[in-house]
């Protein structure tokens, strides 16, 4: 029964990246790609040794590839393209069946929580030489790879998603205020200025301070120092105060009209990115490629520091089954393929946002202007928020929770009680994890 | 006829006749084998593994452990799998029954001699069964949007009312996916309606006409008496779909599958692959079997009842 119901679900998933896209990496709203659930399967390299390697989202690795195929001519590599759950479901299953897995697979940073308890299905990068590469990427990037004791590693991480936030200028000129990076900043250090801020912008023009409330909740849990669960994947979510409080000032926004309650992906969140209607977007670094796609025009989207620091959202690793047969070769190529100067490429071209801190010192990452957002320099914005990252323990059941809470503000929004939601939820997580 | 004329010959050649007789018979097994195969396989073993599974608890990756019943227990206590059979009922009549009634009306009046361009019509009529139900569940996705510029809060808010939220209140979830079920089924169940109409014979109707009957009157005394057996068949295979409804709250609703929209597959395929419980899923799975059974059997005990009436009437 779960393998039809394996098969017949597959492509519908695709779809549900639209509801569950908790950290879609470098997913920069190509979602029309996404909805038709299709994989595409691109075979580069003439060599003997084929590797072949699952990923999901706008990565631009093809390009990266060629490259690398080019050096190494005994290696062809397979690059098959799938939607993100589609993909994660499809590796959980073949990991599950013993067969079938890829040499490399890309796994997103809340989804490895699934496969920890599968650590004989992986390699253990350690073996292959990653102890040599660890020093290149931000400590709290590799510690999620690795499993508690610390000597088994996943993955290489690829990109990562250090949030900020996003403003359009237009809005607040409108309210009457600097639209300059520093001066927004300036304005909003805590989430009290932030308040206080959307009520002013509120009272001048009637817009709101931003049209997904959800994603309020988003930027104030990802700073948290713990969210659902402590290390020993026990949930600590109620004698815990901080997910409350962000929970809470969600609430607060909703009950005061500040913020719409659009979910994430949809059309209608898309389109009111290009509208003007509201004026903030509390968003990781890749969400810049959903913004210039959504709203064309130049020069009304400006990108400045978060309240009270940056969060993270998203980002991958790349993996090695331990079905792979050519393990070593595969290690090589995820190794080039997340060293510095490929990450600098993948910023360059695709916006991911580099996990290795060595690129943050480059020239060309440094003095990167984008005139899309008024010709500041936004990879300085992005890793001043990414060294400011506060590390955190997602938990296997991580997304399962996160869309319970989600759905407790989706009620509030609609008026009713917030602490009669909270307990329901309450009980709703505490079935879940009973299963 | 033919049965009689092959005992007569058969007696003569029989050793011959019975020789060829297996031989067919193997041949046959061998054409339908594949069928048998791919049954064991993907049929089969499938779902004697989550007969089996219903005993354990297992997230897929880790060890299995026995749990005996309690992942029957665990579901039978869980509010949200009695919502998912009460939703499943509810959508399932709110979709299938005014699509009966929708669906003989349009096909009377597509096999009525006064209508021109049938054909067209009859095409235009079966489109939304062969467009993607997830192409579907995403339009209808927009017509019911919580806000206010959705288009039926749209249209709801010229008569003056308040935009509904409906992929989050208790009747409206319901009333969407149903109207998405409508929707797609309505054609297809006209163009079966349409078929059973065009065997009853014209003869009927033209002397009802004589006779000065309404129109109401020829669908009350003639079509409905003679589709019988066509509307049953149409009534079994929505109760089968509602039964299995799935991608519509999935892709309305979201993985999240909120508790006012979801239904026994989607609860099922939740539990084993958005909260990796293959346990609770399947125990859930069992469940179904057996309500599918119920269904079944009634189903029966009504179709024998209607064939016993017809005999007397």
């Amino acid at each position: 029964m779960k393998k039809w119901l394996m098969y017949s679900a597959a492509p519908l998933l695709s779809v549900t990246l639209l509801a569950a896209c908790g950290g879609s990496d470098g997913d920069d709203g190509s979602s029309s790609e996404s909805v038709e659930g299709e994989t595409t399967s691109e075979t580069i390299g003439s060599g003997d040794i084929e590797l072949v390697f699952w990923e999901f989202g706008n990565t631009g690795y093809d390009k990266l590839i060629e490259e690398y195929v080019e050096e190494n001519p005994d290696i062809t590599i397979n690059l098959q393209n799938s939607d993100m759950n589609d993909m994660h479901d499809n590796l959980f299953t073949s990991i599950s069946a013993d067969t079938g897995a890829p040499d490399i697979a890309m796994i997103e940073e809340a989804q490895i929580e699934r496969y920890r308890t599968a650590e004989d299905s992986f390699n253990n990068l350690y073996d292959l030489g990653a102890g040599d590469v660890q020093d290149e990427f931000l400590d709290w990037v590799w510690n999620n790879s690795e499993n508690a004791s610390g000597d088994f590693v996943f993955g290489l991480p690829t990109d990562i998603g250090p949030t900020v936030m996003f403003y359009r200028t237009d809005v607040f000129e409108e309210a009457g205020f600097d639209s300059s990076p520093e001066a927004v900043s300036e304005l909003i250090p805590t989430w009290d200025a932030y308040e206080e801020v959307a009520l002013q912008i509120y009272e001048e023009t009637g817009k709101l301070m931003t049209d997904a409330g959800e994603l309020i909740y988003n930027a104030r849990r990802d700073q948290a120092s713990q969210q659902y669960f402590n290390t020993d994947e026990e949930l600590i979510i109620d004698d815990h105060p901080e997910i409350r409080e962000a929970y809470n000032y969600t609430a607060d926004f909703f009950d005061q009209d500040l913020a719409g309650d659009i979910p994430l992906w949809t059309p209608e969140w898309f389109a009111g990115m290009a509208d003007g209607s509201y004026a903030t977007m509390l968003a990781p670094a890749w969400m810049q490629g959903v913004i210039k796609d959504n709203s064309p025009e130049e020069g009304v989207w400006s990108i400045t520091t978060m309240p009270e620091g940056a969060g993270n959202w998203g980002g991958s690793f790349l993996t090695i089954p331990s079905e792979s047969e050519h393990a070593e070769e595969a290690y090589a190529f995820i190794s080039w393929l997340t060293a510095p100067e490929q990450q600098l490429k993948s910023f360059l071209d695709y916006g991911l946002f580099p996990s290795a801190p060595a690129v943050y010192e480059m020239d060309e990452f440094i003095n990167y202007e984008d005139s899309y957002f008024g010709g500041i320099p936004t990879a300085q914005v992005f890793s001043e928020a990414a060294q400011q990252v506060i590390p955190v323990y997602k938990g296997r059941n991580y997304y399962s929770i996160d869309d319970v809470i989600k759905e407790a503000l989706d009620n509030v929004s609609a008026g009713d009680d917030r602490d009669e939601e909270w307990s329901a939820s309450l009980d709703t997580i505490d079935r879940i994890l009973a299963r | 006829m033919k049965a009689a004329q092959s005992t007569q010959i058969d007696p003569s050649k029989k050793p011959k006749g019975n020789r060829e007789k297996r031989r067919t018979a193997l041949a046959a097994y061998f054409f339908v084998s594949p069928f048998f195969i791919l049954f064991l396989i993907f049929g089969l073993f499938p779902m004697v593994f989550s007969f089996y599974l219903a005993f354990f608890r297992w997230d897929g990756l880790g060890e299995m452990t026995y749990v005996g019943l309690a992942n029957f227990q665990f579901i039978f206590n869980d509010p949200v799998f009695y919502s998912s059979i009460l939703n499943t009922f509810i959508i399932g009549l709110l979709g299938t029954l005014p699509q009966i009634i929708f669906a003989i009306l349009i096909a009377f009046a597509l096999n009525s001699a006064l209508i021109k361009f049938r054909n067209t019509f009859r095409t235009i009529i079966f489109l939304p069964y062969i467009t993607s139900v997830v192409a579907v569940a995403i339009i209808f996705g927009v017509v019911f949007n919580n806000q206010p510029f959705g288009f039926v809060n749209y249209l709801l808010s010229l008569a003056d009312i308040e935009p509904i939220r409906w992929n989050a209140e208790y009747w409206p979830v319901k009333i969407a996916i149903a109207t998405m079920v409508f929707w797609r089924w309505v054609g297809y169940n006209t163009i079966i309606f349409l078929a059973g109409m065009q065997s009853i014979p014209k003869e009927l109707y033209e002397a009802a006409k004589i006779d000065g009957a309404t129109i109401s009157q020829q669908i009350r005394l003639i079509t409905l008496p003679m589709l019988k057996p066509i509307t049953l068949f149409v009534v079994f295979t929505a109760t089968i779909g509602s039964l299995q409804l799935f991608t519509e709250p999935l892709i309305f609703l979201g993985r999240n599958l909120r508790e006012e929209g979801i239904t026994m597959v989607a609860y099922l395929w939740r539990d084993a692959f958005v909260y990796n419980s293959f346990g609770t899923a399947s125990a859930a799975a069992i469940a179904l079997f057996f309500i599918i059974i119920v269904l079944t059997v009634v189903n029966l005990l009504i179709t024998s009842r209607m064939g016993r009436s017809k005999k007397v009437g």
